[in-house]
């Protein structure tokens, strides 16, 4: 058996008196795409900042690839997509990836930014200023910062918040395409229906521990609605 | 060292750009120099005296802006976060930015010192020279201590008010020997004691950056 991309034991974290997370335990296996769902504060950024490394947990551990996820070697195989852009507003697109690209030590560096910039349609962009891009242009600048390095692991923290249908449907096939490539994915959202179309499992994380672990193949959003959500009438409530 | 050459590259590309660390820390120089050289009334002997304290307060003071200009600029857009997330040890990250700090310093240094010559009269000598080795070492204890220090206030709201706390006391020392060397050189001969007070500053150099190397990983932890 190979070894998980991801293996969580008895993960707790809390902050002072505030707890974020409680005994989470979950593994997820190379090739995988994980929708982790949650209503605000349930522990879902908590929980992708401990994998990522950045957090360490209060108690129980975490291996990426069998090791320590802040080992220099899976970091490497790491990328993270959430809110924060991760860019320099006063450097154009293509300082900011050739930065991002050198500090990864990406080989071949301009035909990979070139890649990039084009699966991003950002390419006619490329010398201006990421300071007077939109919000849909940062996002999809963020997207190929992260993928520049070919990641191993994909963590998605509410990737599509702020973005227009365009940006969001470009993302949904540029994830496509990074599930198809073999990437192991773990995206956290309040849309179930994109949850579905993308993701073969699910988990719930509820008052800050996973209270589901299930298949998409087998639900609908409709029924996690009902079942976990109740009380909800919109997923932007999630 | 390609990390840190990159983080080098892309400060200064930055700084270039806005000019916004550089500008700010001229102006408030010529401000220093202006006020203390209309206000007080004193002999050139006098004048002689006050002055090595007088460069480094522009030095100092102009070098905080440059410092909390530093970690703020990555705070902005999370990228404080993405740099955690880099596969580099926070060494070479501190590396990079200890680089871009001091060579922006400088930068203001070499800017503002012409000013300083003009402003009190001073006659330029082959033994101005020996600024050189003083005004070095005097700026890269204060930047290789103001760097790390720099990252851990960062975190807070009171950035401006916790880096000051935290380097002054620190950094004391090495700036006090720098206005005495600077005294020395600009009074006229060098005394035997200069170049033995000129080494316990570069061992003091010496001290806080490899301490600050070694600990920067535990600063970009949660």
């Amino acid at each position: 058996m190979s070894v998980p991309a991801l293996q969580i034991d008895k993960v707790s974290k809390d902050f002072g008196r505030i707890i974020a997370l409680r005994n989470v335990d979950l593994i997820v296996q190379p090739k995988e795409f994980v929708s982790i769902l949650g209503r605000n504060g349930a522990g879902k950024t908590t929980l992708l900042n401990i994998i990522s490394g950045v957090a360490k947990p209060s108690s129980g551990s975490v291996q990426l690839f069998g090791t320590d996820p802040t080992a220099t070697v899976n970091k490497a195989k790491l990328a993270v997509i959430s809110h924060e852009m991760f860019l320099y507003s006063n450097l154009t697109a293509i300082e900011n990836l050739e930065y991002y690209a050198r500090m990864y030590a990406v080989s071949d560096l301009d035909q990979r930014i070139e890649d990039v910039l084009n699966d991003v349609e950002l390419r006619h962009r490329r010398f201006d200023l990421v300071a007077t891009f939109s919000r849909g242009m940062t996002q999809r600048l963020t997207i190929a910062r992260a993928l520049l390095h070919k990641p191993s692991l994909l963590l998605l923290d509410e990737p599509f918040t702020g973005l227009d249908q365009h940006a969001i449907g470009m993302l949904i096939g540029l994830l496509q395409e990074q599930k198809n490539l073999g990437r192991t994915i773990l995206l956290t959202t309040h849309d179930l229906h994109t949850a579905k179309a993308l993701s073969e499992r699910y988990v719930v994380l509820e008052k800050h521990r996973i209270i589901e672990d299930g298949l998409m193949a087998d639900t609908s959003p409709d029924e996690i609605r009902t079942k976990f959500f109740s009380g909800l009438t919109t997923e932007k409530e999630l | 060292m390609r990390a840190a050459f990159s983080i080098l590259q892309k400060d200064l590309r930055m700084e270039f750009r806005s000019k916004e660390s550089l500008l700010a820390m001229w102006i408030f120089s010529l401000l220093i120099f202006v006020i203390f050289n209309f206000t007080f009334e004193v002999s050139r002997l006098v004048m002689l005296e006050i002055a090595p304290g007088l460069l480094w307060v522009a030095f100092i003071f102009s070098g905080m802006f440059g410092l909390n200009h530093s970690f703020a600029v990555e705070k902005e857009n999370g990228n404080l976060r993405s740099m955690a997330l880099m596969p580099v040890e926070g060494g070479q990250i501190y590396l990079g930015k200890f680089l871009s700090v001091t060579c922006i310093m400088l930068l203001f240094e070499i800017l503002i010192f012409p000013i300083f010559i003009i402003f009190y009269d001073l006659q330029i000598s082959m033994q101005m020279l020996m600024l050189i080795p003083v005004v070095l070492a005097g700026t890269i204890g204060f930047t290789s201590l103001g760097t790390i220090l720099s990252a851990i206030a960062v975190h807070t709201r009171n950035q401006q008010i916790l880096l000051s706390l935290l380097l002054w006391p620190l950094v004391s020392p090495i700036i006090i020997w720098s206005v005495t060397l600077s005294g020395m050189v600009l009074g006229g001969d060098l005394p035997a004691s200069f170049y033995s007070l000129l080494t316990r500053v570069v061992a003091f150099d010496v001290i806080f950056f490899t301490i600050s190397y070694m600990l920067f990983d535990f600063i970009l932890e949660d």
